[in-house]
């Protein structure tokens, strides 16, 4: 009986399942940055000057505090990839479900019908 | 080798659950069998419910088709009239799609999966046993209709604003609507389970390329399962809102949009059918290298083209509404999008030709029920491509040819596939072989009924015969070919019937089957058949794809790896324990179901019944030291990947919800409007609140995993007052609202407005009450270090929740 070649090893997809985990002081800076940010989109939509990049601005600081929370309170930056795959996958999918929904059905309706 | 029983047993003394011996003595010896199947966990016998349950779903099926094709026999046809037509259509594809593929597919998933990835058991064996008992009562309550005499009859596909309460006034659509969502839950939950079952429990050396072709079809089908559920459970919640609760979402003249329906029901529908036909494709790629004694042809990208499928098939929907007037863009788009779809299609039936290429071929049962779908499936799929061409479409939209191509992939496909996975799995499960002469002449006449049936039905199509009518003039000339539609549809009653008799006569007279009898490649054939409780004696090591083959066999040149030593199990064979709580929650589901339908005190008491069953579910194991750890091969906590496989889930259902109301938003026809009333100032301060509490849990999950009793108590009280603080904050603003005039029923504002964020209040509750369990756990001593994962579970929900309100903060509040 000849030995295994390296490809009949046993092996697993197991990744390291965690990295470090964030210290106190990171999830209060992070609560920090979740509150300034809050009041920052809070601020903007009195600011008319802001007014033609309200929007963009708006999901561009709601998109931040969605990653911060998932990335440090949610710990998807310091578990395994795995996880990540898992939520990050129909998060996307989802989002651009969610974007075809509206333009084919809403007034965002822009291919005419 | 430990007995079924005495595995039960030992496992019960050590839960204190009640002994097999105690109901034996009140019930009797047959009294405690049943018993042992209302309460079972062990994922073969839930397999075997599964298979049953789905086969006796089936028959009902077929009954109803039989009477469809009886009708259309003949022109002026009078055995029904257009209300039970219209009822028996509606009833045959809800059960055929809910009722009978998706479950007999579910049955292989059973007990299957964890035999082929070297497990004892699925990662939640109760879950499991909840999956089966909500569906089983879900396709129940769904046939019930037929005694009261409502059975649903708004076609399986229930397009809006058919189904609405001004068009249907009845509790036809009721039953259909309210099973649908019974059914989805059970799906959803069993996809979870698989999913985590097959990334975390697999042997040691068995990587995700070297998993059985069905392991990766059934994991691409269950992640369709979790994330195209979600879409169609909105469309059905929003449906009962209006029917229930006078809300707007399908109503045109408050400014609703009844595509929106289509596009929520077929982004479930696509996926759909491959979620019915991926698992048989899984099966064939089992069957035929075993049966032509070759590997599969082009594994690697059998499994690309499997997960490609996948993927693909959530960007297809649109192809079912060509005829709606979607405009040249999104019809071109979804045209291309279907026509792509068929590559990876095509590659599987080339490598499948190509295995059975050059092979030795033995031409069993199951080998014949597997090149039979190579056959059909490719003209079902032909057929298919068809359709991908708009203007093809066109003509061929809501005629028999459309009938006859998806009958092509659902049976030529999915059934044929399932019935070579039945005779291909039939020894290992009942340790019986089947009677080959009779199992090939049930085929013939399957095969020769089937093609009897569907394919004049080509031809009728093609010269304009509509679908669903109940009847027809004699001078259409159908009256030919839909007599031998008819003819065929018995040969098929008949094949199926062969069949049935066949497995029967086997369990009593079939020759013992051995644990090997056709000399297979995967690990399920290296246990005893049946297979014991505990599945495996010892955990199989694996080494390669095919990895029992290479065992018995060796490599292409003869050399067989070195055999390694078995895994230990740290802590002995620990077999899950039966539970009665599976069936009781099933039965509240179910309870407050009827109570939808008739009295409001008996949604209360199905509640009651739910929410208590829950909590006894939820607890049953607390302190069971089995049950502290519960790390896989991914080296994460089988509950955390659950999570986050749900959450996954989650994003879909919240996706929709939220594309819903920017869908509809500004297309009120009636204010208040979002500008005139929604109160800025105070949301800001809830999403504070909201937003601190998510640190609050992190510091609760932070203390209980260093044993700090004081401090995990306090965070954990915190969390909870947060949370509740919040739901005051939406309380007041739901209560000024509706002061304001604002309500579900006001305007299409109203009601996507109140539908979204009373789903997150919804979750936010939920939420809370997890976070008060815990607390009282905690106070009562009962959660230690060891129960930290349980914590970090219910953080990475409560987050989510938050994160959740994050996007509702801005999309709804504050984009003006």
């Amino acid at each position: 009986m000849s030995e295994p070649s390296r490809r009949e090893q046993p092996t697993t997809d197991a990744q390291p399942a965690t990295l470090e985990h964030a210290t106190l002081g990171t999830y209060l800076i992070v609560a920090g940055i979740l509150t300034a940010v809050t009041g920052l989109e809070f601020g903007v939509i009195y600011v008319r000057r802001l007014a033609p990049v309200l929007v963009p601005l708006l999901l561009v600081l709601s998109a931040g505090k969605f990653a911060l929370v998932v990335m440090f309170f949610m710990h998807l930056r310091y578990d395994s990839r795995v996880l990540t795959f898992l939520f990050v996958a129909p998060l996307v999918l989802a989002t651009l479900l969610a974007v075809a929904v509206m333009t084919l059905t809403g007034e965002f309706l822009v291919f005419g019908r | 080798m430990m007995s079924r029983h005495d595995a039960v047993t030992s496992s019960l003394k050590e839960m204190g659950g009640v002994s097999p011996h105690v109901v034996s003595r009140i019930f009797g010896h047959s009294g405690a069998r049943v018993w042992s199947w209302l309460t079972t966990v062990d994922h073969k016998r839930i397999g075997i419910l599964y298979g049953v349950t789905a086969f006796a779903f089936l028959v009902v099926g077929g009954v109803e088709a039989l009477i469809i094709r009886l009708q259309l026999a003949r022109p002026h046809g009078a055995v029904v009239g257009a209300e039970t037509f219209n009822a028996l259509f509606t009833m045959h594809g809800t059960t055929m799609v809910f009722l009978a593929i998706m479950p007999l597919n579910a049955a292989f998933f059973n007990y299957m999966i964890p035999l082929m990835i070297g497990a004892r058991d699925v990662a939640f064996p109760r879950l499991n046993a909840l999956s089966y008992w909500i569906f089983l009562l879900g396709g129940l309550f769904l046939n019930a209709s037929f005694l009261v005499g409502a059975p649903p009859n708004g076609g399986w596909f229930g397009y809006a604003n058919l189904t609405t309460r001004q068009f249907s006034p009845g509790p036809e659509i009721d039953f259909w609507m309210l099973s649908l969502q019974i059914l989805g839950a059970s799906s959803i939950m069993a996809a979870v389970n698989f999913i985590v079952t097959i990334l975390n429990m697999r042997a040691p050396g068995m990587t995700l390329m070297r998993m059985p072709l069905f392991v990766w079809m059934s994991l691409v089908v269950q992640f369709l399962i979790v994330l195209a559920f979600p879409p169609i459970t909105v469309g059905l919640i929003f449906l009962m809102f209006d029917r229930f609760f006078g809300t707007h979402f399908y109503d045109v003249a408050a400014g609703g949009d009844l595509h929106l329906w289509q596009h929520l029901f077929w982004i479930f529908g696509h996926p759909e059918v491959y979620i019915l036909i991926l698992p048989a494709f899984g099966i064939v790629s089992e069957v035929l290298p075993t049966f032509s004694r070759k590997p599969l042809f082009g594994a690697q990208v059998m499994i690309y083209s499997g997960v490609l499928i996948g993927f693909f098939g959530f960007g297809v929907w649109s192809h079912h509404m060509f005829a709606a007037g979607m405009g040249p863009v999104a019809d071109a788009f979804f045209a291309i999008s279907t026509m792509l779809i068929a590559i990876p299609t095509g590659v599987k039936i080339f490598n499948w030709l190509a295995t059975m290429w050059g092979g030795t071929i033995r031409a069993t049962i199951p080998f014949h029920y597997a090149a039979g779908l190579v056959a059909l499936f490719t003209i079902g799929g032909l057929s298919g491509v068809m359709h991908a061409s708009p203007p093809v479409d066109l003509q061929q939209t809501d005629t028999y040819f459309v009938v006859a191509h998806f009958h092509y992939v659902l049976i030529g496909g999915s059934l044929f596939g399932i019935l070579a996975g039945a005779s291909y799995w039939w020894p290992k499960m009942t340790g019986r072989m089947l009677d080959e002469r009779l199992g090939r002449l049930g085929f013939w006449v399957l095969f020769a009924g089937f093609n009897l049936t569907f394919f004049p039905q080509h031809y009728l199509g093609a010269v304009g015969m509509p679908r669903r009518i109940y009847t027809y003039a004699a001078g259409t000339g159908w009256g030919f070919w839909n007599f031998w539609s008819t003819v065929g549809a018995f040969g098929i009653a008949f094949g199926v019937f062969l069949f049935a008799v066949n497995a029967l006569l086997s369990l009593r007279y079939g020759p013992p089957a051995g644990a090997d009898p056709w000399d297979g490649r995967t690990l399920e054939w290296r246990t005893a058949s049946p297979p014991p409780p505990h599945d495996f004696d010892e955990i199989p090591p694996v080494y390669s794809r095919d990895s029992f083959w290479r065992e018995k066999y060796g490599d292409s040149q003869g050399r067989k790896p070195t055999p390694r030593p078995a895994v230990p199990d740290p802590h002995g064979i620990h077999m899950p324990a039966p539970s009665h709580w599976p069936i009781v929650i099933a039965l509240g589901i179910v309870v407050a179901a009827v109570g939808a339908l008739t009295s409001l005190a008996l949604v209360l008491i199905g509640a009651a019944v739910l929410v208590g069953g829950s909590f006894a579910f939820a607890l049953e194991h607390h302190r069971n030291a089995a049950h502290v750890r519960q790390e896989g091969g991914l080296g994460v906590d089988h509950r955390k990947v659950a999570m986050w496989v749900f959450l996954g889930s989650e994003c879909f259902l919240f996706g929709t919800l939220i594309a819903t109301y920017m869908a509809y938003k500004g297309r009120s026809v009636v204010g208040p409007h979002p500008h005139e009333i929604l109160n800025i100032p105070i949301t800001t301060l809830s999403t504070f609140d909201l937003l601190l509490s998510s640190l609050l849990m992190v510091l609760a999950l932070a203390a209980v995993q260093r044993g700090d009793r004081f401090q995990s108590r306090l965070w954990l009280a915190g969390t909870a007052v947060f949370g509740l603080i919040f739901l005051g904050f939406q309380a007041y603003e739901f209560t000024s609202f509706v002061h304001e005039g604002l309500t579900l029923q006001t305007n299409l504002f109203g009601s996507t407005f109140f539908v979204l964020t009373g789903f997150h209040g919804g979750h936010v509750t939920l939420g809370v009450i997890w976070l008060l369990t815990l607390l009282v756990l905690d106070l009562r001593g009962r959660l230690g270090t060891q129960d930290a994962v349980k914590v970090e579970v219910a953080g990475l929900y409560w987050h989510f929740v938050d994160v959740v309100w994050i996007l509702i903060f801005t999309l709804v509040y504050l984009i003006p």
